[in-house]
């Protein structure tokens, strides 16, 4: 019986936390637990555990550099992030270092915190895992015939994006939702990079219900927000692969987009590796005030583009449906 | 002193003003001084030269009269001695010759040296030889012919000498017989045949016509040539009145004088004139120049009073936005503060969240199992014997129910005796961020430095990253009068910068100790030091290393004045790469609070 439980670790430097969170998950799982990172790495290497819970603010070592650690060392493990306040560069982090499945803030709800625990407990026992390959600037870019779609305002990040992917991959950029809509549905997008906000929408929600239902579209925020529950959201409900603040340097950019591009060719070689990657619900109505927000965007960039065919908005709202399922 | 635009400007320029105002007066009076100098020195050569002038004109009608009476003279001889001589003169001078004037001659004169007079013997010996020529024959009717023929004219006199020098004839008899011998003109005309002449005033003169007085006379002796021959026979002495040409003469001189007096009064009036012109001019002009070096300083005082009210316009401005500042960087402080703490009690509360609500939840799972155990104790209390007859069926249909009752108790107080460990990390919190901000009491207080500093570094601790290590170490202080929430808020930013200065894992040491009459406060980092460049700038003003938009520059700055106005001292002593120390110093016994800006 008890060999049949998940195992899971708790690390916190403050014990009655680690004390709070075995009672709460000692019935269903084997919970053990560490006041210290280095407790917890010496721990994950003597045992296989599904789950990593750690607490971000402890001495010596943080939690993003605990689970970086862990992801290192044990790969199939799932990682989520504990946290009582929200650093942005902890949350950056967390995402591009660790690739945390989920940031839970505390207090956490005790009816959803095993729920989460199980969720992930259950895709670290049944997904395979990932490889642990580092990617390097040196290596070239695989793009398997995918297409890079860059939504931002501003087209010089398309440029950037075109100069450090060169022949290897197709880049499509827009400045609209609308558009973004119709390339995704025409061509095979390996990998989005977007911003959290294009013209007046919030383009996060795009980037979110994508992710719900195309799970193998790799997405890259290339962006200067730096809002921390913005960036939380991205990571429960959006599972974005890297989270880079602008400016960014070419070389960085580049080693992004091509880890994001073999992310990409690995989630579709293997479907099962993307459950790793399930992302929370979106609050209800989220795409229908998404699907809104883009037509009126759409309409008023028709007014000022005479030349678009007519029929469009037809177009764009079976394009929509189909995209997402509707 | 305070600087005070408007009053300095009025001073300095008033005081630069009346400078120049002087230095245009002296100038002016040096001026006019020259200018009378001039004209003084104008006025009197053009005196001196109007004086030669009358001088030379008197000098030369003088000598022109002069010549005109000599000539005058010798013509008059000579038609005398045409007229008289050969008939008249000759054989009487012929006659006085044979009288002896040697012995005469002979008698010795008086005198030393150069004058000589002639003694009282000799001249009675020489009347005597006067006396035997007018003896002579033909004498009066000589001396007849020459007073009918002088009579009415301007001659007064007439000698004639013979070639000895004795007086043969004069109108005036008493003089007949003196020997003329030595007398210049005498001897000019008889020895040289040269005419003399010689312009005398004589106050009593006996003339043809009796005595007259006061009167200019020309006496020329005139050489008496023989008739159609250059032989001189004899001399003439003739005496002309030339007192009215005279008159005339010195009438043109005094009137010429009288002009040259006229002109010059009119000279110096006009120099008076000339000079009041020049005085009104200078005047005028200074005038003018102190009006408009009033207009320039009106002018000036105008634009300086108006720089003043914006300068102290910015200056408020200035002072409205520094405060503005002020207040953000404590705002931003209090903010990065208050999402520490709040973290902070993130903790405790999470815990005790989850466990207050797993206790409920396993009570919960009690309330059947405890009302069971409750009924049971019911019926036993009943029962007499040891048996009891229970009815499964229904206990059997809840039994999962029932299950629950067998939670771990000691579990649950475990979990409730955290709650409670939560609750107690949550006050000690909230009695801290009382001590901390100290609203609730007054601002100034005998405060125990120590205990502020404890409160800090508890607080601070929930602010800075777990990596570092905040170590206190307090030595004996005693109670100090302060402010203490600022004081607060400054060693929250000592500790905070601390903690920026390190990168990691490290240590910030609080340290405190009396030095004398001083409390000195530590605050020691191993942090990576402050670079040499923005050493002598860290107290500074909005000066700041961080990016444009993280750091206002005001920490340090508001540091400084808060430890100021409590009369202590801030320093820093630092090693690149080997940590900083801020070091306080406040005096124990403390003066009055410089009221905080």
């Amino acid at each position: 019986m008890a060999s049949n439980k998940s195992k899971i670790l708790c690390v916190d430097d403050e014990p009655n936390i680690v004390r709070s969170l075995q009672w709460l998950l000692q019935r269903e799982f084997e919970v053990h637990t560490a006041s210290s990172g280095q407790d917890a790495l010496a721990l994950v290497n003597q045992h296989d555990f599904d789950v990593v819970i750690s607490d971000q603010r402890m001495p010596v070592m943080t939690g993003v550099e605990v689970l970086r650690e862990v992801k290192r060392l044990s790969p199939r493990t799932m990682r989520i992030l504990l946290t009582g306040y929200s650093d942005m560069q902890a949350i950056v982090k967390s995402v591009n270092d660790s690739e945390v499945f989920r940031f839970i803030n505390k207090p956490w709800n005790i009816g959803e915190l095993p729920k989460v625990v199980a969720q992930a407990a259950e895709i670290a026992r049944s997904r395979p895992a990932e490889s642990g390959e580092e990617v390097t600037e040196e290596m070239p870019i695989v793009a398997n015939g995918g297409c890079i779609l860059v939504i931002d305002d501003d087209p010089a990040m398309a440029q950037a994006v075109s100069e450090v992917v060169g022949e290897a991959a197709k880049v499509s950029y827009t400045q609209n939702l609308a558009d973004a809509v119709d390339i995704l549905n025409k061509e095979s997008v390996s990998v989005i990079v977007a911003e959290t906000r294009v013209g007046s929408i919030d383009a996060t929600r795009l980037v979110r219900l994508m992710k719900s239902r195309h799970p193998q579209i790799v997405t890259v925020m290339l962006t200067d927000d730096g809002d921390a529950d913005t960036v939380t959201a991205l990571i429960n409900q959006g599972q974005i692969y890297r989270f880079v603040p602008k400016p960014v340097r070419a070389g960085y950019l580049k080693l992004v987009i091509n880890s994001a591009l073999r992310k990409h060719s690995s989630l579709s070689l293997e479907p099962g590796l993307s459950g790793r990657h399930t992302v929370e619900a979106t609050a209800p109505g989220t795409l229908d005030s998404l699907m809104i927000d883009v037509q009126h965007a759409a309409m008023q960039y028709e007014a000022r583009n005479q030349a678009r065919r007519t029929g469009f908005m037809a177009a764009f709202g079976a394009g929509f449906r189909r995209l997402f399922g509707v | 002193m305070r600087f005070r635009l408007v009053r300095h400007f009025t001073l300095a320029s008033l005081g630069m003003f009346c400078l120049v105002a002087l230095t245009l007066i002296y100038f002016e009076q040096q001026q006019a001084a020259i200018l009378r100098q001039v004209q003084d020195q104008q006025g009197s050569f053009f005196n001196d030269v109007q004086q030669t002038f009358a001088k030379r004109q008197d000098e030369s009608a003088r000598r022109d009269l002069l010549a005109i009476h000599e000539s005058g003279n010798v013509n008059l001889a000579r038609l005398f001695a045409n007229a008289l001589w050969t008939k008249d003169f000759a054989p009487f001078v012929a006659q006085a010759r044979t009288i002896d004037a040697e012995q005469c001659r002979n008698l010795p004169d008086v005198g030393n040296g150069g004058s000589m007079s002639t003694t009282a013997p000799k001249k009675a010996c020489f009347a005597k030889i006067g006396q035997r020529i007018m003896a002579l024959p033909g004498f009066r009717e000589l001396d007849a012919k020459v007073y009918e023929s002088m009579r009415k004219s301007t001659v007064f006199k007439i000698k004639v000498f013979d070639l000895r020098g004795i007086t043969v004839y004069s109108s005036e008899h008493a003089q007949i017989g003196e020997d003329k011998s030595s007398n210049a003109g005498w001897r000019s005309a008889a020895l040289d045949g040269t005419p003399k002449s010689e312009l005398t005033h004589r106050d009593t003169f006996s003339a043809f016509e009796g005595k007259v007085e006061n009167r200019d006379l020309i006496s020329s002796y005139l050489p008496v040539l023989e008739p159609g021959s250059s032989r001189v026979v004899g001399v003439f002495e003739v005496y002309s009145d030339v007192t009215p040409f005279l008159n005339r003469i010195e009438q043109t001189s005094s009137e010429i004088q009288l002009a040259a007096e006229v002109n010059q009064r009119k000279v110096a009036e006009a120099a008076l004139e000339n000079q009041a012109k020049v005085d009104a001019t200078s005047d005028r002009k200074l005038g003018a120049v102190a009006l408009l070096l009033a207009l320039l300083f009106a002018g000036l005082l105008l634009i300086v009073r108006r720089a003043e009210k914006i300068i102290g316009r910015q200056e408020k401005e200035r002072e409205h936005s520094h405060q503005q500042l002020a207040q953000s960087e404590k705002m931003a402080s209090l903010g990065q503060m208050v999402a520490g703490v709040a973290h902070q009690l993130n903790t405790p509360l999470a815990f005790s969240q989850n466990n207050v609500l797993m206790v409920r939840e396993a009570l919960g799972g009690m309330d059947l199992p405890m009302k069971v155990a409750a009924r049971m104790s019911m019926i036993l209390k009943d029962v007499e014997g040891d048996k009891v007859t229970l009815k499964v069926s229904q206990l059997k249909a809840n039994l999962d129910k029932l299950e629950g009752g067998a939670v771990d108790i000691a579990m649950l107080q475990e979990m409730l005796g955290d709650v409670l460990d939560g609750i107690g990390q949550m006050s000690e919190m909230v009695v801290n961020l009382r001590d901390f901000t100290r609203l609730d009491r007054a601002a100034v207080a005998h405060a125990d430095l120590n205990k502020s500093l404890h409160t800090v570094a508890y607080i601070a601790k929930s602010v800075i990253p777990k990596s570092i290590e905040l170590v206190e170490e307090y030595g004996d202080l005693p109670a100090i009068e302060c402010n203490p929430s600022q004081l607060n808020q400054v060693f929250l930013n000592l500790i905070n910068n601390a903690a920026q200065a390190i990168n990691g894992a490290g240590r910030i040491t609080v340290r405190t100790m009396t030095a004398g009459s001083k409390a000195r406060i530590e605050v020691e980092d191993t942090g990576r030091g402050i670079p040499e460049d923005a050493l002598p700038h860290i107290f500074e003003l909005y000066f700041t290393t961080k990016p444009a938009g993280e750091g206002t520059g005001l920490g340090l700055a508001i540091a400084k004045d808060i430890v100021a106005q409590h009369g202590g001292e801030i320093k820093v002593t630092t090693r690149a790469g080997g940590g900083t120390t801020f070091i306080v110093t406040l005096p124990v016994a403390q003066q009055p609070l410089v009221k905080a800006a």
